[in-house]
């Protein structure tokens, strides 16, 4: 039993064909990931009372958990309480058809926050705070300010971590195989049911992922360095 | 349908899986102390750029960074028997936990190789010219001069790749290792109820987290010595 090529290229395009569940999986995360967890970052810099405590202990807690043992707890909770919801709700639809995907979407988009949100603190604190005074010293408001002055300068700043967080994202939808969602990791491997040598189903998985993010992070660089082409003059 | 999360159950479930956070802390420091000498060897060879091997590394760091652990540890479950079987050594009768140590093992020979490149890469050059200039040796210079502040530089990105690790340690149940959430996974089965023993689980994993990240803190604390004055 030895690596079969034939195998390999066929588990490449069962895997493929999946593609597309693992990229809007990714771009969900990622979107809501940056916009939820600039507004988390926004809070916790301006310290706003309360929510901003909470925020912050709800993220160190968050942190903590792995997104796999999260993935499992929401599968439960999905899977126990569907039931009841599509009742409370009177949707008309069965219980059998909702596709528990949503507990993916919902999993990785908090990861993503989570982590978003401490790559745009950090990139916060870069920016002097003699930005955030020349902005109302020529009276605009904390919303103009932070608008026109300092988010344009936190997001080069931001970028290279985001980049990291982009490739966090994307290797953690392989992580939601484990709750039997249909995606690369779990099409790939299809064939490989049939010959029980599975080898070749995971290194195709493997390719898939490792091109995918070697193309984003390629993309990803190029717009860091785009982003970055008025600090030059600075530097 | 009676209620899904009873607090009596979670006190049943707290004695009997306890004890399997050390197999997740078992990983961690196999990952952590082989880990740590592979990321070495990585970086004297990237740093001093010996031709072939830093090529055959570089693909290797961007396949670690680019693929998932998961995946990787599935392609070393069953791609390196095979791939030793065709030279002649039998390893199927390995445990499990052998590979999943392996995985981290080499995972984290990558990432650490860079973190530590960086870390010594980051020490000016004019250090390491003050060094030879007082007639230290080319070792001596490393280990006197340039090692000791590489390391300061390096402590907070190694704590966050720890803990990194450490959550990471969750994948290793699918493989059918009995770690925390393998052995939540049986509890639940034969209880009738899983959320119990996985909001736990969970639980466990903060905890650890943040002991971890609060004893990083204190070592980063400890041994920034020196480093005050210069930051301004």
């Amino acid at each position: 039993m030895g690596f079969e090529y034939d195998n390999f290229l066929d588990s490449l395009s069962y895997g493929i064909r999946y593609l597309p569940v693992t990229a809007k999986l990714a771009f969900t995360a990622l979107f809501v990931g940056i916009i939820v967890g600039l507004v988390v970052a926004v809070v916790r810099h301006y310290k706003i009372p309360v929510l901003s405590q909470f925020l912050a202990v709800f993220v160190t807690i968050y942190q903590g958990i792995p997104t796999m043992a999260a993935l499992l707890v929401y599968n439960l909770l999905f899977s126990s309480l569907i039931g009841d919801i599509i009742n409370a709700l009177h949707l008309k639809v069965a219980v059998r058809d909702v596709d528990n995907i949503v507990v993916g979407y919902v999993a990785l988009s908090l990861f993503s926050v989570v982590s978003i949100s401490e790559t745009f603190r950090g990139a916060f604190m870069s920016v002097n705070k003699v930005q955030f005074e020349a902005g109302y010293s020529v009276g605009m408001t904390k919303l103009q300010t932070l608008r026109r002055i300092i988010i344009p300068q936190v997001i080069p700043v931001a970028i290279p971590g985001l980049i990291n967080n982009m490739v966090g994202i994307i290797k953690g939808t392989s992580l939601v195989s484990a709750i039997g969602i249909m995606e690369v990791m779990n099409a790939s491997i299809i064939p490989c049911s049939r010959t029980y040598s599975f080898v070749e189903g995971y290194a195709a998985a493997a390719l898939i992922y490792w091109m995918f993010t070697l193309v984003l992070e390629t993309i990803a660089k190029r717009i860091e360095i785009w982003s970055k082409r008025f600090r030059k003059e600075l530097a | 349908m009676e209620h899904i999360f009873s607090f009596e159950r979670l006190w049943k479930v707290i004695p009997q899986l306890t004890p399997y956070i050390g197999i997740s802390i078992r990983i961690v420091l196999y990952g952590l102390v082989l880990g740590s000498l592979l990321g070495m060897v990585v970086a004297v060879i990237r740093i001093k750029r010996i031709p072939v091997i830093h090529q055959i590394l570089s693909v290797y760091i961007s396949f670690m960074r680019g693929t998932s652990m998961l995946v990787q540890m599935m392609l070393i479950y069953y791609g390196l028997p095979m791939l030793l079987l065709a030279v002649g050594i039998d390893i199927n009768s390995w445990d499990k936990m052998t590979f999943v140590y392996m995985t981290f093992i080499l995972n984290e020979g990558a990432f650490l190789g860079e973190l530590f490149r960086a870390a010594i890469e980051s020490v000016p050059a004019e250090q390491t010219e003050a060094g030879y200039s007082v007639g230290l040796t080319g070792a001596q210079t490393f280990l006197r001069i340039v090692l000791p502040q590489a390391v300061k530089t390096a402590i907070p990105g190694y704590g966050v790749d720890v803990i990194g690790m450490f959550q990471n340690t969750s994948i290793a149940f699918t493989l059918g290792v009995v770690d925390l959430i393998g052995r939540a996974k049986t509890i639940g089965t034969a209880m009738g109820h899983e959320l119990e023993a996985y909001v736990y689980v969970a639980f466990l994993y903060i905890v650890v987290s943040i002991l971890f990240r609060i004893l990083f803190h204190w070592i980063d604390k400890r041994y920034s010595f020196g480093r005050e004055g210069v930051a301004g």
